[in-house]
């Protein structure tokens, strides 16, 4: 049982066409790599999904729920049940890392603080934070920063998380502590869509990788059968640049 | 040559109420300056995020205000509304003459702070369901706050300084008692010197208190949680 289904997704930046008719289904646990040069539309996938460029066509079902992107309270539930994780963290620069991940539970969903607490701690400990608590943002690296993203994330407990290009900002030497949260979700069932250019990486913990180009998909299928033995050309001309450095 | 005998000794008794004076002014600065704060909240708000029609009226109200002299202003509120059938006491028709005022130069100082809002922290807190008001309240202020605190703090003292105006509507703030005080004793010299420190010692220790506070707060950060 699917439960996420895009269907003939579109988006648009001004008269660029960035989504031209994407298709895809996602099931509960389901790990998707969606892979593909810069502009191929493949971070705007993410950004429609949430909201923040809303689909000029297509339609969004979540558990049979369809999405309507012009209904705020729609877009608000879909927010309940999704996240998203940027490519620059966009941590609240004004809070320390706690308060970064209590925020939303507490202030916007009005739970109790103490609950929320026992809970954030767990979460920045499990993402390896667990001595940062009292930091604020400008005080940590770019992979503490991005680990106490996806925590803060987390924290509203979604069904979905979307991983926008998360290790792309790093310096080399931190990406791994990043990836490695990611690998625990990924063990643990999270279902999640990644858009990443860590070949490897989504090799490894994707159940299905998606090759998109000019705002469609290309090619999608498990990941051995893309990178290793790419039926379209598109694809086998991008693997073959990305493997051969 | 100077051919004056200073003659301090008779003003003496009359200090308590330049100081009472003082207080009224402080009073005066500080009600005027937070209320104008929170107008100019509520107006950088909506220059920053609300519809034409809305946009329009703040910018009229902020154009009218910092285009016309507070003095006039405030006549205006204490001899021309009564013709309308709102009569004011002199305090209140400064203390509103002031307000008004301050929000038009607030909604204008907020509004660049309101500009160089971190927009990747905005989209942070729209997928994590926060509602405008909360992104204003969470996001944007703590940083308003923090980028703009020398501003408002210079805004605050040129307030302070500015309620001596209140004299002319016959307020006894500060200058007014000492308005008062030099029509029966005539010592014009010795009051205006003495009233001027007064000014001094308040400007200088609200500068102070304001450079420890925002040191305090900005270093500690804000925290507006």
């Amino acid at each position: 049982m699917p439960r996420l289904v895009i269907a003939g997704l579109e988006a648009c930046y001004g008269s660029l066409k960035v989504l031209d008719g994407i298709d895809l289904d996602v099931a509960s646990g389901d790990v998707i790599g969606l892979i593909g040069p810069s502009g191929s539309g493949k971070s705007t996938i993410l950004r429609s999904l949430v909201g923040l460029t809303p689909p000029t066509a297509g339609s969004v079902e979540i558990d049979g729920d369809n999405v309507d992107y012009k209904d705020a309270a729609s877009v608000a539930r879909l927010r309940d049940r999704l996240a998203i994780v940027f490519q620059q963290y966009n941590l609240f620069q004004n809070m320390s890392v706690l308060q970064n991940v209590m925020i939303a539970p507490t202030k916007i969903k009005k739970r109790p603080s103490a609950e929320v607490e026992e809970e954030a701690r767990a979460l920045l400990a499990k993402v390896g934070l667990g001595d940062k608590l009292d930091r604020y943002p400008d005080e940590l690296s770019g992979g503490q920063q991005q680990r106490v993203a996806i925590a803060r994330a987390l924290a509203l407990r979604p069904e979905i998380l979307l991983l926008d290009e998360v290790t792309a900002a790093l310096d080399p030497e931190l990406v791994s502590e990043v990836l490695d949260t990611i690998r625990v979700l990924a063990r643990e069932g999270m279902t999640m869509l990644i858009v990443s250019h860590e070949m490897g990486f989504i090799r490894e913990v994707s159940r299905e990788v998606v090759f998109m180009d000019a705002g469609r998909i290309v090619e999608r299928g498990p990941p051995s059968r893309i990178f290793d033995a790419p039926t379209e050309p598109r694809t086998r001309d991008f693997v073959s640049k990305i493997l051969r450095h | 040559m100077l051919d004056y005998t200073f003659q301090y000794g008779q003003i003496w008794p009359h200090l308590p109420r330049l100081l009472g004076g003082a207080v009224l002014s402080l009073e005066l600065a500080l009600l005027s300056f937070f209320g104008g704060l929170m107008l100019g909240t509520v107006g950088a708000s909506i220059l920053t995020f609300g519809g034409s029609a809305a946009r329009k009226a703040v910018s009229a109200y902020v154009t009218f205000f910092t285009n016309t002299p507070q003095l006039v202003q405030i006549y205006f509120l204490y001899f021309a509304l009564p013709d309308m059938g709102i009569i004011l006491s002199s305090f209140t028709a400064v203390l509103l003459g002031m307000t008004l005022n301050a929000g038009a130069y607030l909604t204008e100082i907020q509004r660049a702070g309101f500009e160089s809002r971190r927009q990747s922290e905005m989209e942070a807190a729209e997928v994590l369901g926060f509602s405008r008001g909360q992104q204003i309240r969470y996001v944007i202020l703590p940083h308003v706050a923090r980028v703009l605190f020398p501003p408002l703090s210079n805004q605050f003292i040129l307030m302070t300084l500015g309620t001596s105006m209140a004299a002319v509507f016959g307020v006894e703030e500060l200058t007014g008692q000492a308005l008062n005080i030099n029509s029966t004793t005539f010592r014009s010299l010795e009051i205006f010197s003495v009233t001027a420190l007064i000014y001094i010692a308040i400007t200088l220790m609200a500068s102070a208190l304001l450079a420890v506070a925002g040191s305090v707060l900005f270093r500690a950060r804000m925290r507006i949680l």
